[in-house]
């Protein structure tokens, strides 16, 4: 069917491609140009790549500086973040599609009541009021404490500083708690969406209930929730921010940090953007890829 | 007669009992208000927490990344002296109460002004640093207008940083004005540097320090102080042995003066200046 496309079309579409990048890239740059005239503002970059990485005397070899230090605990906090986001979602999502009553009941109760509530608002309750209660409970702060220095370092390299364990950790249940709730509703549609003959089919050929969401409805719901749940993980590493209010130093904490010090607020701001966006794209390619690869299995 | 003789009997043993108890309990409630001190905490994992905010030059990140400022030369001098290291825990400012009630760090070193309201939640020591709040305003819009009576009217705009002290003064010396709240420090001068905001009260010396940075853009319309504002630590409450303890570190350092010395090097010279900027 591509090649009979005629010619003119593509012609077409050449031009529409052209004006279309042209008219983005002269509203940017006529944007950049307003901003110097409205903006009272001296821009300079030169102290970025400070901030970035760091030569230690000390040491005599580069270090990575706040903003990259940022940048990790952010992947840290965000994959982890997802790893318990998806299984809770999963299990919540299976619960609310449940027969039982009981167990529809309490994923509707949980997802309304995450739901309907401003993600700053929720991580303050959370934190302050029940993972103040419970992590202590843990002893996390004993391992940091114990531990022997290889574990430690093997800790903070999948966790972050030891200092910080008990928070990294109140942090990553609080996303994940919270990102969850929309992914139990992901996963609901996802199951949903399956035909119901399907599911009959396979209760009729004696499936037991595990083996039908494994083998029928799973299988066909995941194709169907990559595309809602690469949106959703893209929200969660944009939402990661707000843990910067329980002391966690984050990629968004660390960059005001270094705004408020160097006073070079939009420098900054429009860097970090730029390490968001990175990851973001990245995840988003990520996913494409998976959902390409599935389709490969269907077919 | 055998009766009331076995209750009067049975009397005397509980009152005994009772008042042996309480005595007792005197005695523990002391021991146990001791071991629940926070100061008992700090030299048992012979570390101290201490929570603070960014805020030039209070406490400020260098080129390498790590704190520096006023406060944390303090933190570190205190940890000093009571023999013990000292970490610090950068925390949100609008974040940093329910940070430290919840047990985060210790104590709140973050050039805190002690106000009633919050002396409602926390307890504050003696004040280890006396900051004043001055103005600074947009050349261009305010140029004109006389201070204070000037300022005080519905076309003025002010921007202060959310939840901090020049926020309410702001409001209480200028009620007719609109007031423009921000997270963090830059964005409050930004936003007075772009002409969105005709004035913004802040703490010494950013008002002289801001004017300099931006000779042509913004004046101070008065160089005296409108108020004298005291810092101090915030500590949990019901807490008398470590309040004791700091607030005696506090007076034994300003007797000495070794807090002058470093608040004259912070906050009166720019000395420290070029660890901060390229």
């Amino acid at each position: 069917m591509e090649r009979k496309r005629p010619l003119r079309l593509n012609r077409l579409n050449f031009v529409i491609n052209v004006t279309v990048i042209g008219s983005v890239i002269g509203f940017i740059a006529y944007m950049f140009y307003k901003v110097d005239t409205v903006l009272e503002y001296h821009w300079q970059w030169d102290f970025l790549p400070g901030y970035i990485f760091h030569w230690d005397e000390s040491e005599g070899h580069w270090v990575p500086n706040l903003l990259l230090k940022g940048l990790f605990t952010t992947c840290r906090l965000v994959i982890w973040s997802m790893l318990v986001a998806s299984l809770i979602g999963v299990v919540m999502g299976i619960m609310r599609t449940s027969d039982r009553l009981f167990f529809r009941m309490v994923s509707r109760l949980y997802v309304e009541f995450v739901r309907n509530m401003p993600p700053v608002v929720f991580m303050f309750i959370f934190y302050f009021f029940i993972s103040s209660q419970l992590v202590p409970i843990l002893g996390i702060d004993e391992i940091s404490v114990r531990a022997s220095p290889a574990t430690l370092a093997v800790l903070e390299w999948i966790i972050g500083p030891p200092e910080l364990f008990s928070n990294v950790i109140s942090g990553i249940f609080c996303l994940a708690i919270f990102e969850a709730a929309y992914i139990t509703e992901i996963v609901r549609a996802g199951i949903q969406s399956i035909d119901r003959g399907q599911i009959e089919a396979g209760q009729s050929t004696g499936l037991s209930r595990f083996q039908l969401m494994r083998w029928v409805v799973l299988p066909q719901a995941i194709h169907r929730m990559l595309p809602p749940l690469a949106g959703q993980f893209i929200t969660l590493i944009k939402d990661s921010s707000i843990v910067a209010l329980i002391s966690i130093q984050e990629l968004t904490f660390l960059a005001r940090e270094v705004a408020i010090s160097t006073m070079h607020v939009f420098e900054i701001w429009i860097f970090v953007a730029g390490m968001y966006f990175c990851i973001c794209y990245l995840l988003a390619v990520l996913f494409g890829r998976m959902e390409k690869r599935i389709s490969v299995y269907r077919s | 007669m055998l009766v009331s003789r076995k209750i009067l009997l049975g009397l005397g043993v509980l009152f005994g009992s009772v008042f042996a108890l309480t005595t007792a309990n005197a005695g523990e409630l002391q021991k146990q208000l001791t071991s629940e001190s926070v100061i008992e905490t700090i030299t048992k994992r012979g570390k101290i927490k201490i929570g603070m905010s960014t805020f030039v030059p209070w406490a400020m990140r260098n080129k390498a990344g790590d704190l520096i400022g006023f406060e944390i030369d303090v933190g570190k001098k205190l940890a000093e002296d009571l023999g013990v290291e000292h970490e610090f825990v950068p925390t949100d400012w609008s974040g940093i109460i329910p940070a430290l009630i919840a047990g985060n760090f210790d104590v709140i070193i973050g050039g805190m002004s002690v106000t009633p309201k919050r002396n409602l939640t926390v307890n504050f020591t003696a004040p280890y640093a006396h900051s004043g709040m001055g103005v600074v305003a947009n050349t261009a819009l305010a140029g004109s207008l006389a201070w204070p009576d000037g300022y005080n009217s519905s076309d003025v705009t002010f921007s202060c940083r959310r939840g901090a002290t020049p926020c309410t003064l702001t409001k209480k010396m200028f009620p007719k004005a609109k007031l423009r709240q921000f997270d963090d420090s830059s964005l409050v001068l930004q936003e007075v540097v772009n002409g969105n905001a005709h004035a913004v009260l802040t703490s010494y010396p950013k008002p002289t320090d801001w004017q300099i940075q931006h000779p042509n853009v913004l004046f101070n319309p008065t160089l005296e102080k409108l108020t004298k504002n005291d810092e101090s630590f915030a500590i949990r409450k019901g807490d008398p042995d470590a309040l004791n303890v700091f607030s005696n570190w506090i007076m034994t350092r300003t007797s000495d003066g070794w807090l002058d010395e470093r608040w004259a090097y912070w906050f009166t010279t720019r000395d420290w200046s070029d660890q901060v900027e390229e």
